[in-house]
Formats: structure tokens, C-alpha cells, sequence
């Protein structure tokens, strides 16, 4: 576009959009605040009437949230891990487009974005296999993930057949070039698709909910919910109030992709954008 | 994916160069079939299993005693089960007002995007409004519970008491008349800002020569809006609507935090009947009963899938999966 005086349309264009920010911001910096404020805080307020980091200090002397807290970075590692060990492998499969029974797994896998068993009887199965109430089953049960591998192997596909027609002359078994053909030339899809595995590993909710009764292996969100709900009030340190606390374990639930997402957000768009505007 | 296009091309490859008897071709690729049986594993583990168990819709299967037959009994009781309908009727109504509103204000949003003329701006606006993506619906409920709430702690109910709207606070998540048009400005919020990216994608291919010799004919902006953008964005509109008319059925986890029971009626949808029938009803939980609603909530989502998926042919050439 031409680049022309602005008119009264761009500064209402801007006003708008500092609207909208705000509107954006404000629920998440009135929890921010209210975590920081010793008092009870009413109202919005710029900043914390009465600062104190007691909230946190709260979150984390206490083994009942910093717990989960463990139990979420630990899922989120090894699920993240085992979600792209699966992307990968089934998206490497898919492309071998002569190998005898390709299609048969690939509309195999593809049947399972069409139809599910359901909750009940996943439930059923994952009882009767005794993964309920291990963290096996919020580990393995997200990483098969249809939709991820279909963007892994939309990748893939993009990786230039000759590559792996000359390592096979040079006598390359499958496995070999996966690991030093495939995974190296992905590193952007691996980054994009893991950090989208990283992200609903942290935020999980309902697997925990249906398959963990036992409160030991609780993650952040399942103790999140029972602070907010008020069923499981944390014993609050060094002056915090009961909403200074709540507010304290909201922020804690967030902060780690706050925290990287400025630095990522290509990779997270790229993902989206693998997926929907292929071709 | 386009099944039918690989189709073809394997075709080739098979008649052309690929020529190996079977047990050979067989033996080349052995290792490649060892690479897929983690997946085969984690498939039939996760999802073909379950398959299996659906068996169970046609069984009275109540707590710990054994599954015991009975035909479409469950089906028959919960055609007769009020709370089934109302539930069924919701997911319908909610997740299309919502896919409807959250597409349309996406829209929207992209192509006031798209007008803003300060780059850095631009990339800070976008930064911002993707940013409630990230957040779980647990937070997410979690901090519109907070600032919600109906005592002076809430930041809504203390901010419209302050102006004399509202006499006492109102409890918006546990209120009939509010919960839903909580529900949607709530997803309307969370979801917009990430909405857009599928449309800026759009809207970035859209040729700068275009708006130059719209502008040069003596178009304004409003003009260059209404005449070019919004036109370019139709097909990806389209295809949004029909990729998430496909997963309608799915919808629980949401639902199932921001509600309460005070807003039973207008909030049970099909997946959080099931789960509150199943573990929260007090009585034995009948497996068989919520094993046939489940039954019947992926045979409407299969058949939204299939219909989504001609559709999709129609309008792009390629279906949705």
C-alpha cells in the first residue's frame, strides 16, 4: 500500500486497538495484581495496595500446590517427548508412499479423527488396563495425537525425495536417515509441534479429571481448580490473604508459556499455518 | 488431506518402477514396519480398543457387576430422558453460536488488523490478542470466576455497583439469564485474537497492486474493504466454518469449568451429561446408559465429519482431514 497521510480513519483504527489490548490485558493484570496485594483488593487498581510476595511464598512452601506443580513439568517433559516420538515415526511411515500396506495404516490413523469409542469406554479400557490412576495414562494417551502427526508428515512431504534416494544408495538403513536425514531438516516443525504438544500437556484437564482420582499425582490444574472452587484452600504464609493466594496460583499456572511465548510465537503461528493453509 | 491425489500418485509409482514381488517389497521395507508399531500400538491401545468397548451401549453394566445384554434398552431410556434432550439441544445451540460468533469476530478483527498502517504496532497488537490462547480453560475459568464473582472482590460487579448500575452484585457464571452470554464472551475473548492468524495468512497474499489500482479508480479505504478483502477472505471463511462444524460434538472441557449447578439446563451439553451421569450422580454409575449417549453424540459427530467433509471437496478440492 501506498504509504499516505493518516487520516482521522487510522487514529480511531489505533484507539480501537488499544481498546482491544486492554480488554486483553485487564483480566490477566488484575489477577497479577491482586497476587502481589497483601490485602484484599476491591475494584481495579493500578498497583498492589499493600506489595508483598507472600502469595507465592504461599504457592511454593506448600507441598500440596508445588506438588502438582512438579507433576506438570514432569508430564509435560515426558508427554511432549513421547507426543513427538509418535508424530514422527507415523509421519515418516506415511510418506513411504510404495510400502505394502501404507494406506491401510494411513486411513487406520485417519478413522480415529472420524470416530472415537467415546469417553465411558476409554475410561473402561484404560481401568481395565490399570492406567487409571497412574500418570502413564495422561502421559501416553495425549501423544498419539492424529492431527499433529498429519502436520508432521504435511512437513515431511516437503523434504526433497532425492535426499533420501542417494542415502539409500549409499547404503543407509531407514532408521539412519530418519535420525540424520529427517529430524534435522525439521527442526522447525519439531519446535512448532511440540511447543503445540508442550502447551495442551500443561493445560490438561480432562484427562486428569476422568483418569487420576488419586490427589497425589494431581498436576497444577486439577489443584488450581479445587483453590479457585474453594474446596482446598492452601494454608496462606506471612500475611497473604485466601485471595491473594488464588490469584498467586493463577499466575503460577501461567507464567511458563507467558514467559516463552513472546520468544516463540513464530513457531506456534507456523504450526497453525502448516496445518490450515497447506497449498 | 488430499487421499485422492496420494491415491493417484501411488498408482503411478506401483505400475511404473515398482515392480517387486510382495515378499520382497516386504523384506525392504521391514524396518519401516518396525518404526510404525509404536504407532499401531498407541492406536489400537488409545482408540481401537475403546472401539470395542461400545459393545457395552447395548449392556446394563452397572458399577462392578459383569455387562449383561439387554439390546437397545439404553437407547430407549434415554430417548425418554429429559436431561438427555436438553443436553443435546444445547451442544447444538452453544457450539454453533459460538463457532458462528467467534469466526465473525475474527473476521472482523483480521481485517482491522490488516488496515493498521504502523508495523510494530501491528506486531504488538497481534502479540496481545493471541495471548489468551495459551491459557488452560481452568485459568481461563479460573480468572473470569475471579473477576466475576458476585461479591466486591469481583472486578465487573464492584466496577458496575461504583457507577450505580447495579444495586448488589450479580452472580454472572451462576445466573440462567447470563450464564450463556457469559459463555460466549468469555470464548469470544479467549479465541478471537487466535482466530485471525488463519486469515492474516490470507489476507497476506492478497497483492499490494490490487488496493494501488482499486485506490488509483478512486476507491477508499472503506471501499478497498468492502470490495477486496472481505471477497479474498470468503473461501478461508468458509473452510473455518467447516473444519469446526466437524468438532461441534467434542465439546466438554469449557463447558464442563465454567458451569455450576445452578445453570444446569442451560449449560449440560452431551459430553458433560455423560460425565456427570457417569461419576457425579450419586447413584452406581451405569456404564452401559453413558456409553449409548456416547454412542449416539460420535454417530452425529461422524455424520457432521462425513457432510463437512463433501462440503469441503465442493469448495476447496480436498477434504478436511
Amino acid at each position: 500500500m501506498k504509504t499516505k497521510k493518516a487520516t482521522a480513519f487510522d487514529y480511531v483504527l489505533v484507539l480501537i486497538f488499544v481498546l482491544i489490548c486492554f480488554i486483553m490485558i485487564i483480566p490477566i493484570y488484575k489477577v497479577l495484581i491482586d497476587s502481589l496485594d497483601l490485602k484484599t483488593a476491591y475494584g481495579m487498581k493500578l498497583l498492589p495496595e499493600q506489595f508483598g510476595l507472600a502469595g507465592y511464598k504461599s504457592v511454593f512452601t506448600n507441598p500440596t500446590l508445588y506438588r502438582p506443580f512438579l507433576v506438570s513439568c514432569l508430564t509435560t517433559v515426558a508427554g511432549t517427548f513421547c507426543g513427538l516420538a509418535i508424530s514422527t515415526l507415523g509421519a515418516y511411515v506415511l510418506i513411504q508412499w510404495k510400502m505394502p500396506g501404507r494406506n491401510f495404516f494411513a486411513n487406520l490413523l485417519l478413522f480415529t479423527m472420524i470416530f472415537n469409542g467415546g469417553m465411558i469406554p476409554t475410561y473402561l479400557v484404560m481401568r481395565s488396563l490399570h492406567l487409571t490412576n497412574t500418570l502413564w495414562v495422561v502421559i501416553l494417551l495425549p501423544a498419539i495425537n492424529v492431527y499433529n502427526l498429519v502436520l508432521m508428515r504435511n512437513f515431511f512431504e516437503g523434504i526433497p525425495g532425492s535426499l533420501f534416494e542417494s542415502a539409500e544408495m549409499d547404503g543407509c538403513s531407514p532408521m539412519r536417515i530418519f535420525f540424520q536425514i529427517v529430524l534435522p531438516l525439521s527442526k522447525a516443525a519439531l519446535t512448532a509441534i511440540g511447543l503445540m504438544f508442550a502447551v495442551s500437556y500443561w493445560n490438561d484437564y480432562t484427562n486428569y479429571k476422568l483418569y487420576i482420582t488419586n490427589e497425589n499425582l494431581y498436576n497444577f490444574q486439577m489443584k488450581l481448580r479445587s483453590v479457585i472452587m474453594g474446596s482446598d484452600l492452601p494454608t496462606a504464609v506471612g500475611g497473604a490473604t485466601e485471595n491473594t493466594v488464588k490469584n498467586a496460583a493463577v499466575i503460577v499456572a501461567i507464567l511458563p508459556f507467558m514467559i516463552i511465548y513472546p520468544f516463540c510465537q513464530q513457531y506456534f503461528i507456523q504450526g497453525v499455518n502448516i496445518g490450515a493453509v497447506k497449498e | 488431506m488430499s487421499k485422492k491425489g496420494k491415491g493417484s500418485a501411488v498408482a503411478v509409482n506401483a505400475a511404473g518402477e515398482n515392480k517387486r514381488p510382495l515378499l520382497v517389497s516386504l523384506h525392504y521395507y521391514r524396518g519401516f514396519y518396525v518404526m510404525f508399531l509404536p504407532v499401531l500400538i498407541f492406536a489400537v491401545v488409545f482408540h481401537y480398543l475403546p472401539m470395542v468397548g461400545i459393545r457395552y451401549a447395548f449392556c446394563t453394566y452397572k458399577g462392578i457387576k459383569a455387562p449383561e445384554f439387554i439390546g437397545l434398552g439404553n437407547f430407549e431410556k434415554m430417548i425418554s430422558m429429559p436431561g438427555f434432550w436438553s443436553a443435546f439441544g444445547n451442544t447444538l445451540v452453544i457450539s454453533i453460536v459460538k463457532l458462528l460468533l467467534n469466526t465473525f469476530m475474527a473476521v472482523i478483527l483480521s481485517i482491522l488488523l490488516n488496515e493498521l498502517r504502523n508495523l510494530k504496532f501491528k506486531k504488538f497488537a497481534q502479540t496481545v490478542v493471541y495471548l489468551p490462547h495459551f491459557m488452560s480453560w481452568v485459568v481461563t475459568a479460573s480468572v473470569f470466576t475471579l473477576i466475576l464473582s458476585p461479591t466486591n472482590a469481583g472486578l465487573v460487579n464492584s466496577i458496575l455497583i461504583k457507577l450505580g448500575i447495579l444495586d448488589e452484585g450479580v452472580y454472572f457464571l451462576g445466573s440462567q439469564d447470563w450464564w450463556r452470554p457469559m459463555y460466549y464472551v468469555i470464548n469470544v475473548w479467549k479465541d478471537t485474537g487466535w482466530g485471525t492468524i488463519i486469515f492474516m495468512a490470507t489476507l497476506s497474499g492478497i497483492s499490494p497492486e490490487l488496493y494501488e489500482a482499486a485506490s488509483m479508480d478512486g476507491a477508499g479505504r472503506w471501499n478497498c474493504m468492502r470490495y477486496i478483502t472481505l471477497p479474498a477472505l470468503a473461501n478461508t471463511i468458509i473452510t473455518v466454518l467447516i473444519l469446526n462444524l466437524a468438532k461441534i460434538m467434542n465439546l466438554f472441557e469449557s463447558v464442563f469449568v465454567l458451569q455450576n449447578d445452578a445453570v444446569v439446563k442451560q449449560a449440560d451439553v452431551l459430553q458433560t451429561y455423560i460425565y456427570t451421569q457417569t461419576f457425579n450422580s450419586g447413584a452406581l454409575p451405569d456404564y452401559g446408559y453413558t456409553t449409548a449417549v456416547g454412542l449416539a453424540s460420535s454417530i452425529v459427530g461422524c455424520i457432521l465429519v462425513l457432510v463437512c467433509n463433501k462440503a469441503s471437496y465442493k469448495v476447496r478440492g480436498r477434504g478436511i482431514v
